[in-house]
């Protein structure tokens, strides 16, 4: 399975176009850290997103794109309003990526 | 010669103080009483803040939170209150310090009560998620990331960025700009002109002296000079490999359009605030002095009387008629007004056309110098008028004398 992680807006948002998203293969990754991330991604899909008022500014927001197969699963939510189950897909991704 | 007559109630009392030199007897008096009602009014608020068992009236009272690299903000612990010991996180005192800034320069400046004038608490979190690059404002408080060291350091560093945020809070309490497309932009600027003013107040810089940039202190800490944003000059904020150059134009010729989506940046507002950006900018150059005193005012009392739809042209427009009401119609800040949104090709409404030929800048691109006085073009102008009325009686005179 194929995980990416995009980022949009914020402070900087005009170096989007600059941000390629970040990759990775779950082939490559041990056993125990792929079973880990094939369980958060199920849970931050099964949880219902959460409402946004609008009001935040600058506010980052994050689609992961998860392909395994045919079978695509795309989520998208933002700082205004983030599931507890996307934070944690989301802090592991970014975890994971620091260490590359 | 007739003249506007300010509209004192919203004259800063710095303007009011230069008024009392002015060398019309009326301005001097109205400046006069104007200063006295205010000083009474003021004691009047003391006076009533004083009285026992009377409801303290809210003044911004600053809390710092420590997510603890947690995004839920129930989560994170207390770290530092308004009257609490400093913290031992440089992070968490250093928010304390900004907010606290930020509000002063509200206060002393344009006499506003914190974010929504009613003396609103100022709550802040730091180490907000892992390594996350960016600050923000949620609507009620802001929120600040450690930045992964690359693009961003910890982004309680840098003042502008934390005024910039919390003057998305004042927005949200006058004009209301809606987020997104120019009236996005319009609000995006805003944050960036008044968190520009708080770190050139705090630092007591002139126009002329300051930078103009916007998160020079955190933005790409590997890499010297460069900023997120530069009100001098948009575009040329940063030229990176990494990042190339800064896509913001600095006029409308050069207005980027992007979707109204997360992905389009709602509409390019971190684009195209470049614009305004450069107007501001100009505007306070070709005033010259300290850009809070009087550009500020100027575009705080536009604020205040912007609508959310509105887009640049009625935000310039806006501006204009502003700068008439403080300073007179016709006054060198209203030209510098007029000549900004000219040079960053924004249309004014409702400018006289006297107005509009005289009120002449030159175009030097960086503001201050090679501009034409007004003053002098409209004496100037008025006295070649004076030598045709000259001329046409003593031509009228000489045909008389021919009968």
């Amino acid at each position: 399975m194929k995980v990416a992680l995009r980022t949009y807006g914020g402070l900087a948002a005009v170096l989007d176009p600059r941000r390629p998203p970040q990759v990775l293969d779950t082939d490559a990754l041990p056993e125990a850290a792929a079973a880990e991330l094939a369980r958060l991604l199920a849970a931050a899909g099964s949880m219902p997103e959460e409402d946004t008022d609008g009001r935040a500014r600058d506010a980052m927001s994050y689609t992961i794109t998860a392909e395994d197969g045919d079978r695509v699963t795309v989520l998208e939510q933002s700082d205004a309003a983030m599931t507890p189950a996307f934070a944690a897909l989301l802090t592991w991704l970014r975890k994971h990526f620091a260490q590359r | 010669m007739s003249r506007t007559r300010p509209v004192n109630c919203i004259i800063p009392p710095y303007i009011l103080e230069k008024l009392l030199d002015s060398e019309d007897r009326e301005e001097r008096q109205a400046a006069l009483d104007t200063l006295l009602v205010t000083a009474r009014l003021r004691g009047e608020r003391a006076i009533r803040a004083s009285f026992s068992g009377a409801a303290a009236p809210g003044v911004g009272r600053r809390t710092v939170f420590d997510c603890e690299e947690d995004e839920f903000l129930a989560n994170a612990v207390l770290a530092r209150t308004e009257d609490g010991p400093e913290s031992a996180d440089a992070s968490v005192n250093r928010a304390f310090d900004a907010l606290g800034l930020t509000r002063d320069f509200y206060k002393e400046v344009f006499e506003r009560n914190s974010i929504d004038g009613r003396g609103m608490r100022l709550d802040g979190y730091v180490h907000f998620g892992f390594q996350v690059k960016n600050a923000f404002w949620d609507g009620r408080q802001m929120l600040f990331g450690d930045g992964d060291g690359k693009e961003f350091s910890d982004l309680t560093g840098s003042l502008d960025v934390i005024a910039h945020e919390l003057t998305h809070g004042v927005t949200d309490h006058t004009s209301g700009f809606e987020y997104h497309n120019q009236s996005g932009a319009l609000n995006e600027s805003i944050s960036d002109v008044f968190g520009s003013l708080v770190k050139q107040w705090s630092l007591k810089q002139s126009a002329e002296e300051a930078d103009w940039l916007i998160g020079a202190d955190v933005y790409t800490p590997g890499i010297g000079g460069d900023a997120l944003r530069s009100m001098k000059n948009p575009g040329h904020a940063f030229n990176n490999p990494k990042f190339g150059k800064d896509p913001q134009p600095d006029r409308m010729s050069k207005f980027v359009h992007l979707p109204d989506t997360w992905q389009g940046d709602n509409g390019a507002v971190h684009y195209n605030s470049g614009i305004p950006n450069k107007a501001f900018f100009l505007t306070a150059v070709r005033i010259g002095g300290f850009a809070w005193e009087a550009a500020g005012s100027i575009w705080y009392e536009s604020l205040k009387a912007s609508g959310p739809e509105d887009d640049f042209q009625d935000f310039a427009t806006t501006t204009f008629q502003k700068a008439g009401e403080l300073f007179t119609a016709g006054s060198h800040e209203q030209s510098a007004v007029l000549s900004a949104w000219r040079e960053v090709e924004v249309p004014v409404k409702g400018v006289p056309v006297g107005v509009a030929r005289v009120r002449s800048f030159a175009v030097d691109g960086n503001g201050g110098a090679g501009r034409m006085d007004g003053s002098a073009a409209l004496a100037k102008q008025v006295s070649a008028l004076n030598d045709k009325v000259e001329t046409l009686a003593k031509d009228v005179a000489a045909l008389k004398g021919a009968r």
